[in-house]
């Protein structure tokens, strides 16, 4: 889902007919076997399903997605983590990978404080779990967080990670990008916030042509 | 409907504002103007103008208005105390009660609520001035604003108003036709079905006067949509 040919990319609004013999994919319903688009965004009918890759829209938390997480509330044994989706989503700590006396998780994550995730689960409720005994997670110090639309994700990452190489070159910044939309940002205060005016940047042109080009310039500066 | 008034409000088939009965007043539609809202609308209908803001699907409270199976739509319709002529007491009051709920009910019907289970969308409707017909300029700004917000729906719901006037049924009256007038049929509609999400009725009408007031409603919604979506397509670079 990376930047598609530009003649392929059609606008559609909700409750538009999709003319076409493949199945529904995402962001699409059916009526009457006919299919339909559920929300503004640009449809694509690649390998047998039709999809519509909505432009806006909240965080749609998938098992195993790489996230950056912020806590927004202490139990006493779990934490409530900000994931930009619809409801918070659950850390417990014995997700975490610390010893947590009862009664004591703000002593290692107190509100406001970051980590690097995976989630875990998603029940078929809508809420989910996310773990930090995975691979690379962990807490995030220091640095700052950007949120963008997450539907632009794939844009910042580029073509086989092409645009986020150049930002972390460029601007000598550590950078975490999570599937939801929340880029964690590290480095000199002057990198920071030019490695956040380029993220920022892309976020809003994330439709326009020849970003890679734009973004370089932005950061040759 | 009761008032009494010298005014010629329909003068060899012209309207007082020059209008034809069949004609909707000016109408622009703008999707995205606010920041912080996940989706948001301005609309101007005439002398109507009306924010809209969405926010959600988030988590629904108070908790005992949650559905275990789907989401709610709680929409808030309110009226600034400058959009009038007499200044309005902010606040709830029976009316615009009235029409958040009904609004709520009409944008449930659209909404692809069964996919948010417990979960809540924020719908709220600003009127900032206002000159009749503020609840269907109400419901079309915030359907664009759910559509901007990018949650799934059926269908856009335009709404649209149409009356009589001077025995004359009439399409979207104005401020003067609505205080005088003897009839106002506010109508919603899902274009792609023709289902009636709302239909509220003040005044008479006969059978016959009632079936044309529908139809005149319908194609003004009709038309109305079809803003509706150029706003969208102006908004995300449809036409290029």
């Amino acid at each position: 889902m990376s930047e598609e040919s530009s003649s392929e990319r059609k606008l559609v609004l909700p409750g538009d007919l999709m003319e076409t013999k493949s199945k529904p994919g995402r962001g699409i319903f059916r009526k009457d076997g006919r299919i339909h688009a559920s929300v503004v965004g640009h449809s694509s009918d690649k390998s047998g399903y039709i999809n519509v890759n909505g432009i806006k829209g909240r965080y749609n938390p998938k098992t195993g997605d790489k996230i950056v997480a912020v806590c927004a509330e202490t139990g006493p044994s779990i934490w409530r983590m900000d994931i930009g989706a619809s409801f918070n989503s659950t850390l417990h700590h014995s997700e975490s990978g610390w010893k947590v006396p009862f009664g004591d998780t703000a002593r290692f994550l107190s509100i406001g404080d970051a980590v690097w995730a995976e989630i875990f689960m998603v029940d078929a409720a809508g809420s989910h779990q996310i773990s930090l005994k995975k691979d690379d997670c962990r807490k995030l110090y220091s640095g700052t967080i950007v949120k963008i639309n997450p539907t632009n994700v794939p844009r910042v990452i580029g073509k086989q990670g092409s645009m986020i190489t150049t930002i972390r070159e460029k601007t000598q910044t550590r950078i975490q990008i999570g599937q939801n939309g929340y880029i964690w940002i590290d480095g000199k205060g002057d990198d920071i916030s030019l490695a956040q005016k380029a993220v920022e940047m892309i976020n809003e042109e994330a439709t326009s042509k020849g970003l890679t080009k734009k973004i370089e310039k932005l950061l040759e500066k | 409907m009761a008032g009494q008034t010298d005014m010629e409000l329909i003068k060899n088939g012209v309207r007082m504002d020059g209008r034809k009965p069949d004609e909707l007043r000016e109408v622009k539609i703008v999707a995205g103007v606010l920041d912080n809202a996940d989706g948001s609308c301005y609309l101007e209908w005439g002398n109507n103008k009306v924010y809209a803001g969405v926010f959600g699907p988030m988590e629904c409270h108070p908790r005992h208005k949650q559905k275990a199976d789907r989401a709610i739509v709680q929409a808030r319709y309110t009226m600034a105390p400058f959009s009038v002529n007499d200044r309005k007491r902010p606040g709830l009051d029976r009316r615009s009660s009235e029409i958040s709920y009904i609004a709520s009910q009409a944008f449930e019907k659209v909404v692809m609520v069964e996919e948010f289970p417990k979960a809540s969308i924020r719908v709220d409707m600003q009127v900032v001035e206002a000159h009749a017909g503020t609840r269907c300029a109400a419901i079309t700004a915030a359907s664009v604003a759910l559509a901007d917000a990018g949650i799934p729906m059926r269908d856009m719901i335009p709404a649209c108003a149409s009356g009589k006037v001077n025995d004359i049924v009439v399409l979207d009256l104005n401020k003067e036709e609505d205080n005088y007038g003897q009839a106002d049929l506010p109508l919603a509609i899902i274009p792609s079905t023709g289902e009636v999400v709302l239909l509220q009725l003040d005044g008479h009408l006969s059978p016959e006067q009632f079936e044309e007031a529908m139809d005149l409603a319908t194609s003004g919604c009709m038309d109305l949509y079809d803003k509706m979506r150029a706003a969208l397509e102006n908004r995300y670079g449809g036409k290029k």
